[in-house]
């Protein structure tokens, strides 16, 4: 399996309950702190799953999307007392709207990272795990999506490669007949697909799928670590909750910029949510920490 | 990771502490309606509530078969003390309705006052006049504006909080007619296009019954007889030497009649008194439409304005004016335009102004039906 983050090592229900809460948290709660914290983590803990690799994600996907959204917004939505001066269309330009668009952005980014995170750290093998006996039919037919895609990858790979030795190549000669021979290739996978996934069906009915409920193997095992991991998610979640409930988390962009800043249960919750978004990165980081002295106490 | 967890609950359980402490209420909300009792008085304590979490309260009285509000802002209010917003309906006679303050003193503050009447006023205003000592009709001290469908809603934000006062329709000989003559002095010969032509003769329902529609380019419905016909915008040209007057206002008071189902955060946006711009005389130039006077008189008042061009229509369509916007006091709400007491049926860009024209701006909260709106033919 080789993990490269130790927070993936922790049991799928910690794994799944952490996101989950991310997400939630992330998509409804508009305050501006609790964005920045939610961004701010999310990209820190994308570069330690992916290192190098996630700054051309992020600079190349993620950034021009936040300004995007960020410019667009003020061109469309003209709400907001401070005006900062009219556009050609004869409507406002409105201070209330540039920053509804950055805050908006924000939201979108960190979003969009959680969901890059969760795809490195929930593998399909979690996914089966935990919703493998809730809904049977949907994560089989995922995981062999899932799996299917690269699947596909490696076999047009493979045909290609043997078509460049029968002189069909596909990376050198004019450009119509590389096309052509790109297309051959494409219809010969396809044709195995379809070819395997009757074999697969044939298999699985030799196999005696159907006849009994199905098992998975698994090698997760629920252990103490998991339980405090668990203990603390659901307390962060629940604290976060009652927040969000007594309206510490209040903030509105019209028609006027207005919400709970310097109040100490904003900044409570603000700390809370810090660590609570930052939990991975802790654990990974104690992990490499843990590593490293245990080399040296071998040398 | 467990001495984290501790260090973490010791964290909470100081937050706890803390959060004991209200919160800094800064956004406007809105506080519990407060019956006012037969006499009229209310505790000091109320509005000191109100002045200290930043709330509007909803004050409900009742006066014989009469029901009256008051919508109170917190921030408007100067000091804490006892004050009687008690009124008594003297007498509510046809389209006449006179009552009395059990005030001795002026709240400090200028409130809308609702009355809710039990008949149906058919008029774009009402006025409202002071009665002198010896009960006849004094001068006039406001314009109550009319909302409401089935029954009609009388709103002002009164100055003066004591003494009697009665609310009357305007008379008929206060029309536009002489003020058209005194106001354009320099070019009273108006252009033909700009001025209300004769409607053409319409010998069909005015209101298209779906066979024969008669609308025109832009889907407008016959105009009524009587009334000018849209001038399309592209076909006017703005000439900036010849000035006119006319009497402008944009008021919503018709929210203040549905505080309840207003946007929360809109509160904030609402002006106390109900009124915008205040109806009074303004320039505008040969070839100016109603919305090009709109964005105009909102650019030089430092009013905010958002209006969406609407090619179906020709026409502009008001959004939002003072960031109170379409949909946000219920999904019949928005703005509306009247010229000379009707509601054109047309868009507000293609109503070209004459000298001496009445318009106002005004929010509905039921598609035109409670102010008066609904039906563009009457």
């Amino acid at each position: 399996m080789g993990y490269t983050d130790a927070f993936g090592s922790y049991h799928p229900t910690v794994n799944f309950l952490y996101f989950s809460l991310i997400f939630v948290f992330s998509m409804i709660c508009m305050h501006p702190v609790f964005l920045m914290i939610s961004l701010l983590s999310a990209v820190w803990y994308y570069i330690t799953l992916r290192g190098a690799k996630a700054a051309g994600l992020i600079l190349r996907g993620i950034l021009p999307l936040f300004l995007i959204t960020a410019f667009v917004n003020p061109a469309f939505s003209h709400a907001g007392q401070t005006r900062l001066c009219y556009l050609p269309t004869g409507n406002p330009l409105t201070l209330e709207s540039i920053v509804y668009g950055c805050a908006a952005g924000m939201m979108l980014a960190a979003v969009l990272l959680w969901f890059a995170c969760f795809s490195e750290v929930f593998t399909s093998d979690k996914f089966v795990y935990l919703f493998g006996r809730i809904i049977p039919a949907m994560s089989l037919v995922l995981s062999m999506t899932l799996r299917f895609v690269p699947r596909f990858k490696a076999q047009f790979d493979q045909v290609r490669q043997v078509q460049a030795t029968l002189g069909r190549d596909t990376a050198n000669g004019p450009l119509l007949k590389r096309i052509k021979n790109a297309v051959a290739c494409f219809s010969i996978v396809v044709t195995w697909s379809m070819e395997n996934a009757l074999e697969t069906a044939d298999s699985m009915k030799s196999r005696g799928y159907g006849t009994a409920r199905r098992t998975a193997y698994s090698i997760y095992r629920f252990t103490e670590r998991d339980k405090t991991a668990l203990c603390f998610l659901l307390f962060c979640g629940l604290f976060l909750l009652c927040g969000g409930i007594s309206g510490s988390l209040y903030w509105r962009y019209f028609p006027s910029i207005r919400g709970v800043l310097i109040q100490p249960i904003t900044i409570v919750l603000a700390t809370v949510y810090f660590v609570f978004c930052s939990m991975p990165i802790y654990i990974d980081r104690k992990e490499v920490a843990l590593w490293k002295k245990s080399l040296q106490s071998k040398a | 990771m467990k001495n984290i967890l501790s260090l973490f609950l010791a964290i909470i359980c100081i937050a706890g502490l803390c959060s004991c402490a209200s919160l800094n209420s800064s956004p406007l909300t809105l506080a519990a309606t407060v019956e006012i009792p037969e006499s009229g008085i209310i505790k000091a304590s109320v509005f000191d509530s109100l002045m200290q979490e930043n709330k509007a309260g909803t004050f409900v009285g009742k006066s014989g078969e009469i029901r009256y509000t008051w919508i109170v802002f917190g921030s408007d209010i100067d000091e804490a003390k006892d004050r009687n917003l008690g009124i008594e309906i003297t007498e509510a006679g046809r389209e006449q309705i006179t009552f009395r303050y059990l005030s001795g003193e002026d709240f400090g503050f200028f409130p809308v006052l609702s009355i809710y009447l039990n008949e149906r006023w058919e008029a774009p205003h009402a006025l409202v006049y002071a009665v002198t000592e010896d009960g006849n009709r004094g001068e006039e001290v406001c314009q109550a504006e009319i909302t409401g469908s089935e029954h009609s809603i009388l709103n002002f934000s009164p100055e003066v909080h004591t003494g009697t006062f009665t609310i009357a329709l305007e008379t008929e000989e206060e029309t536009t007619q002489p003020e058209t003559e005194s106001t354009a002095p320099l070019e009273p010969e108006v252009p033909p296009e700009t001025t209300a032509p004769p409607a053409p003769v319409q010998t069909q329902s005015p209101i298209s019954d779906g066979n024969a529609t008669g609308q025109d380019l832009y889907k407008t419905d016959p105009v009524p007889a009587g009334k000018p016909l849209p001038a399309e915008p592209e076909e006017q040209t703005v000439d900036t030497r010849k000035e006119y007057t006319c009497t402008f206002s944009i008021e919503c008071s018709s929210i203040f009649n549905n505080l309840a189902i207003l946007e929360p955060d809109k509160l904030d946006a609402l002006p106390t008194n109900g009124v915008i711009f205040a109806a009074q005389t303004v320039t505008f130039y040969e070839g100016e439409s109603v919305f090009d006077l709109l964005q105009r008189i909102c650019r030089e008042n430092n009013i905010h304005m958002e209006s969406s061009w609407t090619p179906m229509y020709n026409s502009a369509y008001i959004e939002g004016i003072h960031n109170l916007y379409e949909f946000d006091c219920g999904s019949g709400s928005g703005w509306m335009y009247r010229v000379n007491s009707w509601y054109p049926n047309y868009g507000c860009s293609r109503y070209q102004l004459s000298p001496g024209d009445t318009v106002e701006w005004r929010y509905t909260c039921d598609l035109g039906a409670d102010i008066g709106g609904a039906n563009a033919i009457n």
